[in-house]
């Protein structure tokens, strides 16, 4: 990655950290509120592949790791499992079809609340499985639904052109993350 | 030809991620990197609060006008004179409501029987929490208005709540409702009794461990913290009152749920008692 790359991905993380922290923290129907830093990993992964999807969930979790109360280190975690999943399960699909992005973020949005909530039990934090999952899980996968394809160009514009990464091949194509 | 293979490299990739992940998360858990962490949280937190500031006033004017227009529009066809000015009252009234809310909230922690003597800091609601896996609120005071972590936070009903970060300008309250809140109580007029309140998530009634099974217990009791050395929280302050009890058949403890007696729900102003266990 380039300067420049780096640059780029830097301000698309702090946009969508100030819209999680501003807006959407304003936001809470059943005193459950959004979380679009979940789009990130998912996104990657889908315009990136697997291995993409995982170092831009690592290091959006642990930016968002820094304003959350639960282990620090979770987040980035569960990020990088999902950015994986998501990109490792769509590399076969065509990523040009517009509806991949919402179909995406609600599967993989879903995904990553259930094993973030476990994870977290498991790690020492059992309190984590006693919350309205349910509602958090349509909650969280349903805006990120809504919103996927406007941060899909924003990721898009963030991330250095998508590679083939993940793809079949016989000769191992690769991104440079 | 040779068959078709897939790259080994994401996969390497994501072992090596989770290992870190995991490595952060065990040095968090058990201290090594608990100063760095807290550090760092403590800056980020810093660092986000004019940034907070500054888009909550920039989107509320935005909202009221969006509100105001929606309005306007669905009374287009009516005396536009007078419905302009019916909105101005309305939102005058709204104002005033709200205005009245928060100084009825302010007015009552200026006077809390339970805080005695101790020192306060009043401490306005920021947020109502960064995740949805833990019971917290944000607060707009922080270590430069003598904020410390683990320190008691009370609101015009009773506990709120523990400090459990603290950056120089704000702090992260755990409510008593979070799942790892425990407060030690005292309950049963002149019994004195102990027990245990156990948070059980966002909006949930509070449980009480450590009462005997048969405990004559009346729907409304209060109890409240207490106080015993080494404890987290100064005695006296009412944390919770009964809303149910009852023992089963082969159960070693009463069940009890109590719900607390501060309005967590709606929180505009809070105090932080700069108190701690050595005070």
């Amino acid at each position: 990655m380039s300067r420049r790359d780096v640059g780029r991905f830097t301000l698309v993380l702090l946009a969508f950290l100030v819209v999680q922290e501003t807006l959407m923290l304003e936001i809470r129907p059943g005193g459950v509120h959004p979380d679009v830093m979940v789009l990130l990993p998912v996104l990657a992964g889908l315009l990136g592949g697997p291995s993409r999807g995982a170092t831009v969930g690592f290091v959006a979790g642990l930016a968002s790791d820094l304003f959350l109360p639960t282990s620090f280190g979770l987040s980035a975690l569960v990020g990088c499992l999902v950015g994986f999943g998501v990109g490792l399960a769509t590399v076969a699909l065509d990523r040009t079809a517009w509806w991949l992005a919402p179909t995406a973020a609600l599967a993989g949005s879903a995904l990553y609340e259930v094993v973030y909530a476990t994870l977290g039990a498991v790690l020492g934090q059992p309190q984590m499985l006693h919350v309205s999952l349910v509602r958090i899980v349509l909650l969280v996968s349903l805006t990120n639904a809504v919103l996927a394809l406007p941060a899909q160009r924003l990721v898009a514009w963030g991330l250095p052109a998508a590679s083939a990464e993940g793809m079949p091949t016989s000769v191992g194509v690769g991104g440079s993350w | 030809m040779a068959p078709p293979r897939r790259s080994r490299r994401p996969r390497t990739v994501l072992l090596l991620l989770v290992l870190a992940a995991i490595t952060i998360i065990t040095l968090d858990a058990r201290g090594g990197l608990h100063t760095l962490t807290s550090g760092l949280r403590s800056v980020a937190s810093d660092a986000f609060s004019p940034v907070r500031s500054g888009v909550n006033a920039i989107v509320e004017p935005i909202g009221s006008f969006i509100a105001g227009s929606v309005h306007y529009g669905a009374v287009r066809q009516q005396n536009q004179k007078l419905q302009e000015e019916l909105d101005q009252l309305r939102q005058q009234q709204a104002a005033q409501a709200a205005q009245t809310q928060a100084l009825q909230q302010l007015s009552a922690l200026l006077d809390l029987p339970f805080v005695g003597n101790l020192q306060t800091v009043p401490a306005e609601v920021t947020n109502y929490g960064t995740s949805d896996f833990a019971a917290t609120i944000g607060i707009g005071v922080g270590r430069s208005d003598g904020v410390q972590l683990n320190m008691p936070v009370v609101g015009s009903g009773g506990l709120v709540g523990q400090v459990v970060q603290v950056s120089h300008y704000t702090a992260t309250v755990r409510l008593v409702t979070d799942g790892q809140s425990a407060v030690g109580v005292r309950y049963g007029a002149g019994t004195g009794a102990l027990a245990v309140l156990a948070g059980q998530g966002w909006g949930k009634p509070l449980a009480a461990q450590l009462v005997p099974t048969n405990t004559p217990l009346t729907d409304g009791e209060v109890f409240t913290t207490s106080g015993l050395q080494g404890a987290a929280y100064p005695a006296g302050i009412p944390v919770a009152r009964v809303v149910a009890a009852h023992t089963g058949a082969t159960a070693t403890e009463e069940s009890v749920s109590l719900v607390p007696e501060a309005d967590l729900a709606h929180l505009r102003y809070v105090s932080v008692l700069l108190w701690g266990p050595s005070s």
